[in-house]
């Protein structure tokens, strides 16, 4: 019974991370089928932007967070305005901007590495938003106050996002474009800015999601890369451009990580992700929860 | 293919075979035996990605196989290494048909994805290894090392065995042969791939997907084919290396190295014959010249990919080739200018 | 006549090297009904495609009122008043049938009128109004065409451009169809009116021109199609 608690305790706690790292690469490949290589080093981002607004610069530490959700929604803008702008005529779009955001995001990080050193001088470092290990009790199984503003935060950020995409002018653009972008464009939708709008947006989230990891590791510059191709599972799970459907996969293996973590060992947990996604593919090629695209030839 | 291409290719064969006799410092000769086993693994992807149309990032992964394989047996069986490298190359071939059937059968996207997510796996599997070993305490029980080394990686492997052979002055050269030899094959490998039915299958795959689909191209068959066929030499290339440097790493699967390869196909030119030669070699040199600055080095890679995929997604060869055919089209319309010319003038000469 | 309203010049276009207009020239005036005829295939889509800056032109010029709009982004176009109703209705299929029309009140111009405007949609497309919160994927092939003209109806816009409205349909919904558009031509709508089917807009265009194998061959009105069996025969089987 309690390893039972440990593991949804444990799973919803990385589910909320995933999700909130898996729902804004749904959003970008929905608009306009870009996956973003460099959304590992944005969380990593996230993480040293709280470092640097608290300890680097001395400002009230309640406010490091929402600096980390806008300078990580800069940051996704920047990356937008540096790769994907120029090469949206390509023909294997799908395919070129993988590739050349894997290049942004590794130099990126080898910049990222290379500052760090001269500022701070010792890596890894502790995570200024990170409560601690205090505690509750259910049921024996100690659940740290940590992960409840992990949930809560999740839950907000989705919610929000919900309303944005559902209830406001540009929201419903962004919508448009990702199930017609000729015909979001023949209503005078400016695809190109809801690009930028759904990367910002995105990268933001990212960043909120890397405060949230390194609040349990440490800080460090590749934290990034694992969590982020662990978000683009989930996205394959769910059938790309399925945002509902990344949040309910981003649960699903957050679940499979924690009770693989907890009932066997921490390092067979990316393997066994990655066989329930490869078998999910297999049993059902859009996806889980996908309806359109279809995964296999 | 042409006549030309033959010719460069057996005038390189010759520069490259008395390059070590040009009195060339050691360590060049280590770097370009280097650059010879990064060619081959590039050649091969090239043939995955540019010509079959497979966006595997799984390359570098079937090529840490393969390190990993030829390690393994030559520390564990104490095997010679020589013997384990064909062993190594299948190896790669099984592991690399079992990637393909659970991805190949998906769109381009999702296998870009999932074959980096096999590559991670690999990466995290090897690296959270940890625990001693009881095969690792028979051969020497007071250390303790895991299976695969874990994160410290492994080594008391064996290499070549070039030196008991030539000797401690001239082992470098029988690695450089030995690497310059599995280059060869490569590049001999992938020109006939490229000739043979499956690689003009995919040629006209790419032409006219209907209609090839309609004659009854079975993609996944092909592809499948060309991918596990190329995981041989990739897991050859991999064991070639382990036995240069008598060990192997993490390194072999992370994300720098995977950069590394990736600037070499997309300077030299996804798909292009040449790509992969030129574009190895390219960086290769720029990685030389740029020694120095060593901590810029993944900036420099990561930017060179990026402007590459942005300005010149089809790479130096491709960029030579559409400057060839330009010059090529130039020359034809003097040409025929000249002969219009001429025939006016003969005309306006000719009496009435 | 009135003033011209758009005008095309000399206008070149095609997909990947092949080309599928040549020379095509006509104008559009103020408050007038212009038909284009033709078989399928034979670039009449193609032609709408390029005024609304879905597809750049190969060659020659578009002007809206004297302004070119030519190689002008589609959402630069629609802002400048051209209205594009497409062939296939390219709905937003996960969206209801509201949020589609008002994803058709998108410009500024017209978001603020927006829920006076769709009360009147809602009058001329009862239809519609039934089905509010329904998906746009689930409605039948009449009621997204419908969807798609209440849709094009909200941008506003100085030119109504319509392509094969009565495509696929069944002749009671083609009524109801060219009922609107009869009405929308009565209020003085520019319309350009894409069809493959004559009978439909003989006595309702201004003028009608006849587009075969990407060249304008024919021009006139309604009665000059009637008249020209030569014509009637060759391309509209009689």
């Amino acid at each position: 019974m309690n390893f039972f608690i440990q593991i949804i305790v444990s799973g919803l706690t990385f589910g909320a991370m995933y999700a909130l790292a898996a729902v804004g690469l749904a959003l970008v490949w929905g608009a306009f089928n870009m996956l973003n290589m460099a959304h590992g080093i944005i969380m990593t981002l996230g993480a040293y932007f709280v470092l640097v607004w608290a300890e680097g610069w001395g400002l009230p530490l309640w406010l490091a967070g929402p600096f980390a959700f806008l300078a990580g929604g800069l940051f996704g803008a920047g990356v937008y305005f540096v790769s994907a702008h120029w090469m949206l005529r390509q023909r294997n779009f799908e395919v070129t901007i993988i590739i050349a955001t894997f290049g942004l995001g590794m130099a990126l990080e080898a910049g990222l590495m290379k500052i760090l050193r001269e500022w701070f001088h010792a890596s890894p470092y502790a995570q200024p938003l990170s409560m601690g290990a205090d505690s509750f009790l259910i049921n024996d199984v100690p659940v740290s106050y940590q992960r409840l503003i992990i949930w809560a935060v999740a839950v907000v950020l989705i919610a929000l996002v919900a309303l944005f995409l559902t209830r406001t002018t540009m929201g419903r653009a962004i919508r448009a474009t990702a199930q017609n972008r000729d015909a979001a464009r023949l209503m005078g939708v400016k695809v190109k800015r809801v690009y930028v709008i759904v990367l910002a947006l995105a990268s933001a989230l990212a960043g909120v999601a890397g405060i949230m990891l390194s609040s349990f590791k440490d800080v460090v510059p590749l934290m990034g890369q694992t969590p982020m191709l662990k978000a683009f599972i989930v996205i394959v799970l769910a059938g790309l451009g399925n945002m509902a459907g990344a949040l309910y996969a981003a649960l699903l293996i957050g679940m499979v990580e924690a009770a693989v973590k907890v009932l066997v060992a921490d390092k067979w947990g990316f393997l066994a992700m990655l066989v329930v996604v490869v078998i999910a593919i297999i049993w059902r090629p859009a996806g889980l929860f996908g309806k359109h695209q279809i995964a296999r030839q | 293919m042409k006549t030309r291409d033959y010719v460069f290719f057996v005038i390189l064969l010759a520069l490259a075979a008395a390059f070590p006799f040009m009195g060339v410092p050691r360590y060049i000769i280590a770097s370009t035996l280097l650059l010879f086993c990064y060619a081959t693994v590039v050649s091969q992807w090239n043939l995955v990605f540019g010509i079959a149309g497979i966006f595997s990032l799984a390359q570098l992964a079937i090529f840490a196989f393969g390190a990993y394989s030829t390690a393994l047996m030559g520390r564990y069986l104490d095997w010679s290494l020589w013997p384990t490298f064909p062993i190594a190359g299948a190896a790669g071939v099984i592991f690399s048909i079992f990637i393909g059937l659970a991805c190949l059968r998906m769109r381009g996207i999702y296998v870009a994805l999932l074959t980096l997510a096999i590559s991670q796996t690999m990466f995290v599997l090897i690296q959270t290894d940890s625990d001693c070993s009881e095969l690792n305490k028979a051969i020497n029980p007071s250390t303790c090392v895991a299976f695969t080394g874990g994160p410290q990686g492994l080594g008391d492997f064996g290499t070549f065995g070039w030196r008991e052979v030539l000797g401690g002055r001239n082992w470098m050269m029988g690695d450089y042969y030995s690497m310059l030899g599995l280059l060869i094959v490569a590049l001999v490998f992938t020109a006939a791939m490229t000739q043979s039915r499956i690689g003009l299958a995919f040629k006209a795959l790419r032409d006219n997907e209907e209609l090839a689909t309609s004659r009854g191209v079975s993609v996944f068959k092909y592809q499948l084919i060309v991918f596990a066929a190329s995981a041989f030499l990739t897991a050859m290339a991999g064991a070639f290396y382990a036995a240069h440097f008598g060990s192997v790493g993490t390194n072999l699967v992370s994300f720098p190295l995977l950069l590394f390869l990736i600037s070499m196909l997309v300077v030299g030119g996804i798909g292009r014959n040449w790509g992969p030669l030129l574009g190895a070699g390219l960086l290769m040199v720029a990685d030389e010249f740029f020694k120095e600055f060593s901590d810029l080095r993944n900036i420099g890679l990561g930017l060179v990919v990026l402007l590459f995929m942005i300005f010149l997604p089809e790479g130096v060869a491709g960029a030579i080739e559409s400057v060839c055919k330009r010059l090529q089209r130039l020359a034809l319309v003097q040409h025929i200018e000249r002969r219009l010319t001429a025939a006016l003038r003969r005309d306006s000469a000719a009496p009435d | 006549m009135a003033e011209t309203l758009l005008s095309v010049q000399n206008l070149y276009a095609g997909y990947e090297g092949q080309s599928v207009l040549k020379d095509v020239s006509f104008d559009v005036p103020e408050g007038g009904l212009i038909s284009m005829l033709g078989p399928n295939g034979h670039g009449k889509t193609t032609l709408l495609r390029c005024i609304a800056g879905l597809l750049r032109p190969t060659g020659g010029q578009i002007e809206l009122a004297g302004r070119r709009i030519d190689g002008a982004e589609a959402e630069t176009v629609v802002g400048l008043g051209v209205v594009l109703i497409p062939q296939g209705d390219m709905l937003f299929p996960d969206m209801s049938v509201y949020d589609n029309l008002k994803m058709g009140a998108y410009l500024p111009r017209v978001r603020k009128t927006f829920d006076r405007e769709v009360e009147h949609i809602y009058e001329i497309l009862p239809r519609l109004k039934e089905r509010t919160t329904q998906l746009a994927r689930t409605l039948s092939g009449g009621e997204r065409r419908m969807l798609a003209i209440g849709r094009g109806l909200l941008a506003g816009g100085r030119i109504l451009m319509i392509d094969e409205p009565s495509l696929g349909l069944a002749p009671i919904v083609i009524d109801q169809i060219y009922e609107i558009i009869t009405d929308l031509k009565a209020s003085g709508r520019t319309i350009l009116l894409v069809e493959e089917n004559a009978s439909r807009i003989i006595d309702l265009a201004d003028r009608i021109h006849l587009l075969d194998t990407g060249h304008i061959v024919w021009a006139g009105d309604g009665e000059e199609l009637q008249n020209n069996q030569q014509i009637l025969e060759t391309y509209l089987g009689g």
